[in-house]
């Protein structure tokens, strides 16, 4: 392995759990699958599209989305809300990540 | 209507996808699939470059379908693998041996020839192995599933302090062991001496040998030597306080010297006293009775041997 393999391994590590918050966070206002990973993209979540897709399925059997077919327009989508308790664990998961940016920050200098 | 690649691509996802899930996963995938294309067309790309980048960034279809129901892609995952590793290296040394060793002794009292009963043996042994691998990965790769499907977490049996390596192994190497040992060989050098010089049972007005009178002096004089010198080798191993490589590789030498002469000596009929052995079996049987008895001991004086010396590289590895 390369040391550039090494730190895709890595980020993807750390980057793990923050797409799913960001889900939780972004959809408070409805979204569908393409349009939220163009939103998530736009703001710096790097994220793949055969991550994300299923990801909404797993959110939503979890009860953290709820989801509705619009059908208003030619083409038919399924729209995910964040929940109830989705937004539980979206305030947990920011106040831990907030946790972890203080605890990050209050590390020693890097020089 | 002719199927496209999208067509295509969503059938291969769904299909893995149980049936109550089909539809909705096949719309939702076609939708967004479909957005992604005309966002690549808005692009400037070529609507047939388009369809095949976005289904080849989507990639393996079992694998996206696995993720939408969340299965898992793998046999016996981290969860299990310890525990199945654990079970199949017990298994491994406690059935593939004895399983072998039955072959073999099974072959030779079925009057099978040499090259037939080492193949055969051969043969049992590694099936015996494949077959135990398969069926405790089996049994693990149920009960992953079985698992998943609940709600069940955590490993088969929780791991706990108790179950840590012990810290001191039993050695081998206790004054206890040694002078078992060293008492042993004596009582048996012993019997052999009376065996020989008297005979070991009065059987019809005399005495009588259990094993062939010719071996005196010897041939039992050779194996008084190495059991003196076996003696010896208890006494360093206690003395040393723990079994070593090196010792047990002597202690193996010491098993060969004894096993290899008397097995070779059984196969030519040297080493029981044929006229006791006929003289206490009904005279009918006699030969047959005799045969059996000769590669029972044959495959008793292999056996001893094989686990002296593997018994031995087991302490000394213990006792790293």
């Amino acid at each position: 392995m390369s040391e550039t393999d090494f730190l895709e391994t890595h980020l993807q590590e750390l980057r793990r759990g923050t797409v799913v918050l960001a889900c939780l966070r972004l959809l408070a206002e409805p979204g569908y699958g393409y349009g939220l990973l163009e939103q998530l993209q736009e703001r710096g979540f790097d994220t793949d599209a055969n991550t994300l897709y299923p990801l909404l399925r797993r959110l939503e059997k979890q009860g953290h989305l709820t989801s509705e077919w619009n059908t208003d327009e030619a083409r038919p989508r399924k729209f995910y809300r964040t929940s109830a308790a989705g937004r539980r664990l979206a305030a947990s998961l920011t106040d831990d990540f907030q946790a972890i940016a203080a605890a990050l920050a209050a590390l020693p200098a890097e020089d | 209507m002719t199927t496209t690649l999208t067509d295509r691509y969503i059938d291969a996802v769904v299909r893995t996808v149980p049936e109550d899930q089909r539809g909705d996963v096949g719309a939702e995938l076609r939708a967004s699939v479909a957005d992604q294309i005309d966002a690549r067309i808005e692009q400037g790309e070529e609507p047939g470059a388009a369809e095949r980048a976005v289904l080849l960034a989507l990639g393996d279809p079992d694998k996206l379908a696995a993720d939408y129901i969340g299965r898992q892609l793998y046999l016996i995952g981290p969860r299990y693998y310890l525990e199945w590793w654990r079970l199949v290296k017990l298994l491994l040394w406690i059935v593939v041996p004895l399983g072998a060793f039955g072959i073999a002794l099974g072959q030779s009292l079925a009057g099978a020839g040499l090259g037939a009963i080492i193949g055969s043996t051969v043969g049992g042994a590694i099936s015996i192995a494949v077959h135990l691998f398969f069926w405790t990965a089996l049994v693990f790769a149920l009960i992953e599933r079985a698992e998943s499907a609940g709600t069940a977490r955590g490993t088969l049996q929780p791991w706990s302090l108790e179950r840590l390596p012990p810290e001191n192994p039993y050695s081998g190497a206790r004054f206890v062991d040694m002078i078992v040992n060293v008492v042993f060989l004596l009582i048996a050098a012993a019997a052999l001496v009376w065996d020989q010089l008297v005979g070991a049972v009065y059987l019809d007005g005399r005495w009588i040998s259990l094993l062939d009178p010719t071996l005196w002096p010897w041939w039992i004089g050779g194996l008084l030597l190495v059991m003196a010198i076996d003696a010896v080798l208890n006494v360093i191993v206690y003395l040393n306080g723990r079994w070593t490589v090196p010792l047990a590789a002597f202690n193996a030498i010491l098993d060969i010297v004894v096993a290899v002469p008397a097995i070779w000596l059984l196969s030519q009929d040297r080493l029981l006293n044929r006229e006791f052995w006929f003289a206490v079996i009904p005279a009918a049987d006699a030969e047959k009775v005799y045969t059996i008895l000769s590669l029972l001991t044959g495959f008793s004086i292999a056996g001893i041997a094989i686990w002296s010396s593997i018994d031995a590289f087991l302490k000394a590895r213990r006792a790293r």
